[in-house]
């Protein structure tokens, strides 16, 4: 009964130990040794595994996985030290302490132990109490290479799937990402540098070329509220300088003191004649001429990066420039001008200026730009996210919709003998004055009125151009009196932009009043507008219909454009103002 | 890369020097060494003249200073080399500090 009892309790001992404790190795070519060691480590909670030499406890640690070793160095057949040094070849994630026991004394040997991969050493005859301290100093660094290991791969885990949110959210709205030629080049998995492409609702190309401070994760954070405000402020038709108030104004609630976003952003007109630019806390945005590839004009900062103050207006600021088609806007991030040889020189704006300046093919800028980089690095470390972006001035970076021919648009629009649904007329009319000219562009506001009354889907982008148009030449030439005839040349076209902004900033009277008459039928409708300005009016008269006035470029082309898209446009009154017909099919 | 700080009580005003590169690796020390006196009570002046290089790490902790420091007197970027002035004035910083 006794005995029965002993060898009841005996086995159910043994198996708790194989289920719940930690396994340790035990290697000595001497019975005796293994003995006195695995009856002291029984005692402390581990289960024991014995080999006889190195080559028993290589074939023991693959099969067994133990969680500590203890080492005889003197074996036969393949020796302590040697077993210790392939075990350490072998990948394993998890961490297994290794302490030898040797007979031997002499600091050699002992530090011997340490450089083939052991982690402690003991000489024999040990005490007890000093092995015991051993194992646990042991069994502590075992817990937190565990926990390191743990956390490195939620890391990882997060890591990953933040990437997976940022080439998914992030830069997967990109478009015209096939004609912008690119270099990227992150310093970590996660790049500080953000670059992101939109189309407006006539087709404008809106580029943002942004450097959060910093890199990682902690940098790629604002890029999501970043990404989404550039995105849904482009498709509504907002001017960049208003988009960027709006992703200042986000920014500066999101960010803490101390984080702060720099950009280029680039503005391509759908009339391909001029560009606008901001440049907030960058290196120059360069445009170059598509002719002889010299550096035609520089847009320098001037501005402070986003989200470092609330509130800040763009509109001063703001950079309009003409372009011709081929011409070609480069965007740089710090990281170029930045990046540093193994004798720590900068590259710098003269060596990018001069590579510009050398290249032999506008096709080949960036990859110039890129070798001269490589080259000037050598193997230098790259210390931060080096990002370039250029964007032909040309045809093909636009939306589809900029260019519309327009028999098709007149064929697929008009004959509406159906019946009128007057139950579903909608009028309304919205007067601006003086002040309120000045601060809003009413025109997003009434096309999202119009969308939600309408519909009017396939239309927006038209309908978005139409009334775009006109609202700038009731402002620029009706209300503020400027000639377009300014626009003629690159000083000019500043002039003209920066006596808009002084005329728009002194402005307190005058106003525009935009009037709109809407029918919808079963299959479309129609739509009056009518733009009346409180200027003196043109001699509208003296031109035939669909003449261009007689001061061209900009607004004639802005008004052909918009006959274009109109089943008709008149000018009424002392011509301040143009009654416009719109129609249009659902389909 | 070293950060000093030296304060000098009678305009009360604490000038911080910083040496070499001023970028991340100063973050500690910066920060250790504006804090060393209460928030709002002093009128800090960095010494770049020691620095080569200023990377935009560094102007978050100049604008994490200016939140810190006297709001009436702000915050001065002195001797700064050319080098470092250009990335002042990239960033437009002359519109938040006062630089010389």
């Amino acid at each position: 009964m006794h005995a029965v009892n002993h060898g009841y309790n005996s086995a159910a001992h043994e198996q708790h130990e194989q289920v719940s404790t930690k396994q340790a190795l035990i290697v000595d070519d001497e019975l005796s040794n293994r003995i006195i060691l695995k009856s002291f480590l029984k005692k402390i909670g581990y289960s024991v595994i014995q080999a006889e030499n190195g080559a028993q406890a290589l074939d023991l640690f693959c099969s067994e996985q133990p969680d500590m070793i203890f080492m005889d160095v003197m074996m036969p057949v393949m020796d302590g030290h040697e077993a210790v040094r392939r075990i350490r070849g072998i990948e394993t994630t998890k961490f297994v302490p290794i302490i030898f026991l040797t007979a031997r004394t002499d600091e050699s040997v002992l530090s011997h132990c340490i450089e083939v991969g052991g982690d402690d050493f003991l000489t024999k005859p040990f005490s007890h109490t000093v092995l015991k301290a051993k194992v646990l100093s042991m069994e502590r660094i075992s817990r937190l290479h565990e926990k390191l290991g743990s956390l490195y791969a939620q890391m990882k885990k997060d890591e990953e799937m933040a990437e997976g949110v940022f080439s998914g959210a992030v830069i997967a709205g990109n478009v015209a990402m096939e004609h912008v030629r690119t270099l990227l080049q992150p310093a970590a998995l996660f790049s500080g540098d953000v670059l992101l492409s939109a189309y407006g609702p006539s087709g404008d190309l809106n580029i943002m070329l942004g450097d959060f401070t910093g890199h990682g994760l902690a940098a790629a954070i604002g890029a999501l509220p970043v990404s989404e405000a550039f995105r849904a402020m482009t498709h509504k038709g907002f001017s960049p300088q208003q988009i960027l108030s709006g992703i200042n104004r986000k920014l500066h609630g999101l960010l803490p003191t101390g984080m702060f976003f720099a950009v280029q952003f680039v503005s391509l007109s759908h009339t391909l004649d001029h560009v606008t630019v901001c440049n907030c806390g960058m290196p120059d945005v360069l445009l170059i001429d598509g002719e002889n590839g010299e550096i035609k004009h520089r847009f320098v900062s001037n501005n402070l990066p986003l989200s470092i103050v609330s509130d800040t207006s763009y509109e001063e600021t703001i950079q309009p420039y003409p372009v011709k088609q081929g011409d070609r806007v480069l965007l740089v991030s710090d990281g170029v001008l930045e990046a540093r040889n193994p004798a720590k020189e900068y590259f710098g704006q003269a060596r990018l200026d001069a590579t510009i300046q050398n290249s032999t093919s506008p096709f080949r800028l960036i990859e110039e730009i890129t070798d001269s980089l490589r080259n000037f690095c050598g193997d230098a470390p790259q210390d931060d996210d080096i990002s370039l972006a250029e964007m032909p001035c040309e045809q093909i970076v636009l939306a589809d919709w900029a260019c519309l021919p327009p028999t098709q648009s007149k064929h697929t629009r008009h004959h509406f003998e159906e019946q009128n649904r007057p139950d579903q007329a909608i009028e309304f009319s919205i007067r601006l004055a003086g002040a309120h000219l000045r601060k809003s562009d009413p025109i997003p506001p009434i096309i999202n009125q119009l969308q939600e009354m309408l519909g009017l889907q396939n239309q927006r982008r038209l309908l978005y151009t139409i009334l775009t148009e006109l609202y700038v030449n009731a402002l620029d030439h009706g209300v503020l009196g400027l000639s377009s005839s300014l626009k003629q040349s690159p000083e000019g076209f500043t002039r003209y932009f920066s006596e808009r902004e002084a005329r728009l900033g002194n402005l307190d009277e005058g106003a525009i009043k935009i009037i709109i008459n809407a029918q919808p039928t079963a299959s479309g409708g129609s739509m009056i507008i009518e733009m009346e300005d409180s200027g003196p009016g043109f001699d509208y008269n003296s031109r035939l219909p669909g003449e261009l006035p007689p001061d061209t470029q900009f607004s004639g082309r802005g008004i052909k454009l918009v006959s274009e898209l109109c089943d008709s446009i008149e000018y009424e009154a002392t011509g301040n103002r143009v009654k416009a017909a719109f129609s249009w099919t659902n389909d | 890369m070293s950060v000093n700080t030296v304060e000098s009580p009678e305009k009360n005003e604490v000038i911080i020097k910083v040496s070499g590169r001023f970028d991340f690796s100063c973050h500690q020390e910066f920060i250790k060494g504006y804090k060393a006196y209460p928030p709002g009570s002093k009128c800090y002046v960095v010494d770049l003249s020691q620095a080569e290089f200023m990377d935009s790490s560094a102007m978050g902790m100049l604008l994490q200073l200016r939140e810190y420091g006297d709001k009436k007197a702000g915050v001065s970027l002195v001797n700064g080399s050319d080098n470092v002035k250009d990335i002042l004035r990239i960033a437009n910083f002359d519109k938040l500090f006062t630089i010389g």
